[in-house]
């Protein structure tokens, strides 16, 4: 796996398509690496795109350091590996922890940016989010590495991707154990300590914006998406039906056809951002890929007219029973 | 980072043969080799002035250390092939001449430098020398051996906590990037131990 030098640290990545087509860049979530869009690369390849992917600080192959990291160097170690990859302008798209990071870039580097799609991620802490972190971390540091994996499968991903894989994950779990360091994620993770919310800056972000976010997530629900869609002006919101936080691997194919719908409408000049809410559909190979969303789409039940109710027919009185002696 | 193959090949190797005294014998020189480092350092630093509250996960690693060192003694079923200690000598000769180095007059305890280079090495030793991948599906989850290395392992997640706290915000004169480079420098250290070691266990 080719390597950058960025300051004192390594930086592995994958650069995948001839030169001189479009990139795509892939950030990754907290516990992922480089290796985890290979499908992503196969599928966008031969539609003429190059993609990008690489292990960020602390993560998979690339430096993991220990004493420091502080979020905003990862925005800074993008904008310098495109520089060292002489590539000018890209598309990001990036997930959960990356989603943060893709986001910080597009507001200070915007002008490296075709595109940005944000999926499973948020701007600022929620209070359920600053606990749920608070949590995580305290698990790493307490019950260790294997804890936080146990953790974050069901998390993740839904009931029936665990009832299908779930003989396959202890093997997953094992190689995700080789490949991570439990100390280089609680860096990560520490590194949110002096997190500033990103949202009063979103309105910076002038490049299309696609927002993704999984049904069902429960992880970064729909309240983090709201505060995503509500400040970026050239903007729109895709809901990833039946998904949950993890849908870029639980649900490959919808995610790459939704991308792929996305880029598209960007490279043709039809993309019309407009924050409006959307819904994907279920087939990749359906013909209408983005359904209208009906309903307030921040709300998990919708509530119908009331019907009312037919007269409750009169009961007649039970004679009542004589005592017998 | 180690490569995940040489993991695959010790694992392997233990599930066609089982914890062997020779396989345990392995595993223990290198883990008491490691544990017994940090514990002549700790032992060397746990009464350095002004420590105050670090004093207390000073002393409570320095005896986890040895409840760890004893508890594999006890559990290991030792191989009494004098070839094995000679070729396990061999392998985790760079660790103990890092310690050595570290302990070398004056000491952690009067030389600043020593005391940071011992918490990094510590770390790199709790961080990277990870067993768990080596135990087959197919072993006894009741096998004494078995449940010490998963002890053990866990508690060194948790001891790691001592080292990370210290690295990041030991009051130091070092620079932040000599101490990283200090860092990743004994990683690479425990990591070529560990490359080999874990060959040498996959090894008939």
């Amino acid at each position: 796996m080719p390597t950058i030098q960025f300051g004192h640290h390594q930086v592995h990545y994958e650069l995948a398509g001839p030169p001189g087509k479009p990139v795509i860049t892939f950030l990754n979530g907290l516990t992922q690496n480089a290796n985890l869009w290979k499908s992503y690369a196969e599928y966008f390849v031969p539609r003429g795109y190059r993609v990008l992917a690489y292990d960020m600080l602390g993560q998979g192959r690339s430096s993991k350091p220990v004493i420091d990291i502080k979020l905003s160097m990862h925005a800074d170690m993008l904008d310098n590996l495109l520089g060292q990859l002489k590539i000018e302008k890209t598309h990001l798209a990036s997930i959960s922890f990356g989603g943060i990071i893709g986001l910080d870039f597009a507001i200070r580097y915007g002008h490296r940016l075709h595109s940005l799609t944000a999926m499973s991620t948020f701007a600022e802490l929620t209070p359920q989010l600053d606990l749920l972190g608070a949590v995580m971390l305290q698990g790493l540091a307490e019950a260790g590495l294997p804890y936080l994996q146990s953790m974050l499968y069901p998390m993740n991903m839904s009931s029936t991707w665990i009832a299908a894989n779930r003989e396959r994950i202890p093997a997953m779990k094992r190689a995700g154990y080789i490949g991570n360091d439990g100390y280089a994620m609680q860096n990560l993770m520490e590194s949110f300590v002096e997190f500033k919310p990103l949202t009063p800056d979103l309105h910076k972000i002038k490049v299309p914006t696609l927002i993704m976010n999984g049904e069902f997530d429960f992880f970064t629900p729909r309240e983090c998406h709201e505060v995503i869609r509500s400040k970026i002006a050239n903007s729109r919101l895709l809901i990833i039906q039946h998904a949950y936080h993890a849908f870029t691997l639980e649900m490959p194919a919808v995610t790459m056809r939704q991308l792929e719908v996305f880029l598209d409408q960007v490279a043709a000049g039809t993309w019309q951002g407009d924050q409006s809410v959307w819904i994907a559909a279920e087939d990749p190979a359906a013909e209408t890929q983005w359904l209208p969303c009906a309903g307030d789409w921040r709300r998990a039940v919708q509530i119908g007219v009331p019907v009312t109710a037919p007269p409750a027919p009169t009961r007649r009185k039970a004679p009542s029973r004589k005592k017998t002696t | 980072m180690i490569d995940p193959a040489l993991y695959d090949q010790a694992r392997e190797r233990i599930s066609a043969s089982g914890f062997t005294p020779e396989i345990q014998t392995k595993i223990t020189l290198l883990l008491c080799t490691a544990k017994n480092g940090n514990l002549m350092f700790h032992s060397g630093v746990q009464w350095m002035q002004n420590l105050n509250v670090v004093q207390q996960f000073i002393l409570s690693q320095y005896s986890r250390e040895l409840e760890a060192v004893t508890l594999l003694s006890r559990t290991t079923q030792w191989s009494k092939d004098p070839a094995l200690a000679l070729e396990g000598s061999r392998i985790v000769a760079p660790l103990m001449l890092a310690w050595g180095q570290i302990m070398m007059p004056p000491g952690p305890m009067m030389n600043p430098q020593a005391a940071y280079r011992g918490i990094s090495l510590g770390h790199a030793q709790l961080a990277r020398i990870r067993l768990l991948p080596v135990i087959p599906e197919n072993a006894d989850p009741l096998n004494p051996f078995v449940v010490a290395l998963q002890r053990i392992e866990q508690e060194n997640g948790r001891m790691l906590q001592t080292q990370i706290r210290l690295l990041k915000n030991i009051g130091t004169e070092i620079p932040i990037e000599e101490r990283e480079a200090l860092v990743e420098q004994d990683q690479e250290l425990v990591d070529g131990v560990f490359s080999e070691f874990l060959a040498w266990l996959a090894a008939l």
